[in-house]
């Protein structure tokens, strides 16, 4: 063999190197480099053969856990949602408005109150205050640990709301914690109607609500006797 | 101060002038049209509705009428509704006293902007004197 | 979509002592400073003592259109009437109040039977004087 021959051979086999290896740049896994003769390139070629077996393994293993990991997230995100629904649903039943009595209404508020839930429970009663024609209720905070200014600020909105509306809203169970920290806090909860338990509140309610209806009573007694005779 | 960017992929809903005082009863209705599509809630509805009329009427008051473009499109993950202002009118000279609550330029007795930002969940503005007013305001679910 | 933009006026309906005006469209500026000199006309040609201002079907009221209102019951006030404002929408009160239109000084009422029992009682109190 002439050397010219050998050196051109080599030159084939080494673009067939190159052929492989752009293959498998390309994503083509399954191209391998066949050796026909035995020498000093047969090394290398093998070398890359193996390479290549290696590559493939990887990347197989890789796609399996990318696999299993967006399924893990999937699953995540839908338990997300679920949550979140929940967290929905804890919020509406959250808040429960119930006519105590004749023309009046009792929002009992328990737990923390942040925004979203200061918004949903004002929401609620204002709509039931329309719904059930009462203009007393009575929103109770005896089970709120703690009011900052965003609550304040809420519990004023809902009132002043509720008189837009046409309606009186008293808030009771200011403990003596929640009375130092608002004056404290320099709001100004003088305009609206504070009791310190909801019994006093109640009380207040029931004495407006004769106030209310006296004249009322006195009517509708009329219209009785009117009817029966 | 960000300028207000019109380079965005959102979707374009409508583009509306503001001339007579009905176009500004026509388009809020039309915003309310597009909150309700969106299935935004009745209070959440009204909010948007009010904050772009109290926009409107700036326009029509102070810079004799306007543009109004209505887009909706992905913020930080949420679908909103944005309602962007633009006018050609006398611009506002202190944004910042503007902005701040009780102040009024004009007959109005206060309660004009800050309180239009109280009811939306972004507010933007971007007025040069004599050249106009920009002011987009995006409400979500 | 239904827009309604006639030009039509609204109508103020006098039974007994008060007058009854029920707000059906969405009001546009003049047509808002309009029904305010309307009414004013028509207490002072009936004498009418109270006056019920019905905003139930109302989905929106901007500042202006509550600035309307409450300047209505103030004017009303010193031509000796008295203004009630009936039946606001929740998400209307809310959005006013955010806004920051608490309308101080305005007579509220849930409902219509709420508000003339309100001005009956006003009424009758101002009888024994």
């Amino acid at each position: 063999m002439s050397e010219k021959i050998v050196f051109e051979k080599a030159k084939e086999r080494i673009e067939h190197i190159e052929d492989v290896l752009s293959s498998v740049a390309a994503g083509d896994l399954d191209v391998r480099i066949e050796a026909e003769i035995e020498d000093d390139l047969t090394g290398v070629e093998e070398a890359i053969n193996i390479l290549i077996e290696d590559l493939t393994y990887e990347l197989k293993q890789s796609k399996k856990m990318r696999e299993e990991l967006e399924e893990k997230l999937s699953k995540i995100e839908d338990q997300q949602k679920t949550i979140i629904r929940q967290q929905d649903d804890l919020l509406e039943l959250s808040s429960p408005v119930s006519k105590v009595w004749d023309n009046i209404l009792i929002l009992p508020v328990i737990g923390t109150l942040d925004s979203q839930r200061a918004q949903i429970m004002m929401e609620n009663l204002l709509q039931k205050i329309v719904d059930t024609g009462c203009t007393m209720s009575i929103l109770d905070i005896t089970g709120v640990p703690t009011v900052d200014t965003q609550v304040a600020n809420h519990l004023l909105k809902t009132v002043t709301s509720a008189r837009l509306l046409g309606a009186d809203c008293i808030i009771s169970g200011i403990s003596p914690a929640i009375a130092q920290t608002i004056v404290h806090l320099g709001i100004d909860l003088s305009v609206i109607k504070t009791k310190a338990t909801l019994q006093d509140a109640m009380i207040y309610a029931m004495r407006k609500n004769n106030q209310l209806t006296h004249g009322k009573i006195k009517s509708d007694h009329l219209s009785e006797t009117e009817e029966t005779e | 101060m960000n300028e207000i960017s019109f380079d965005n992929n959102w979707e374009q809903l409508g583009k509306y002038p503001i001339v007579t005082e009905h176009d500004i009863v026509k388009i809020r209705q039309l915003v309310r049209h597009h909150a309700k599509e969106a299935r935004m809630g009745i209070v959440e509805q009204t909010r948007i509705t009010t904050a772009v009329s109290e926009l409107f009427r700036n326009m029509f008051n102070y810079a004799e009428g306007g543009d109004v473009l209505i887009e909706r499109g992905n913020i930080d993950g949420k679908n909103a509704l944005i309602v962007t202002c633009i006018d050609q009118g006398p611009g506002i000279e202190d944004l910042e006293l503007a902005m701040s609550d009780g102040y009024t330029s004009g007959m109005g007795m206060g309660y004009g902007l800050p309180g239009t930002k109280r009811l939306v969940d972004r507010f933007e503005i971007q007025s040069e004197k004599d050249k106009g007013t920009i002011v987009r305001v995006m409400k979500w679910r | 979509m239904n827009i309604d933009l006639h030009e039509k006026k609204i109508p103020i309906i006098k039974i007994r002592d008060f007058l009854i005006v029920s707000i059906q469209v969405d009001m546009h500026d003049k047509l808002a400073i309009q029904l305010q000199s309307q009414i004013l006309e028509e207490i002072e040609k009936t004498g009418a003592k109270g006056v019920l201002i019905d905003i139930s079907v109302l989905e929106m009221v901007d500042s202006f259109i509550g600035r309307m209102l409450s300047g209505m019951a103030s004017m009303a006030a010193i031509m000796d009437a008295a203004v009630v404002i009936v039946g606001m929408q929740p998400s209307v009160a809310i959005t006013l109040v955010e806004l920051g239109l608490e309308m101080p000084g305005v007579d509220t009422a849930l409902n219509m039977e709420k508000g003339i029992e309100m001005l009956e009682e006003r009424l009758s109190n101002y009888n024994t004087l």
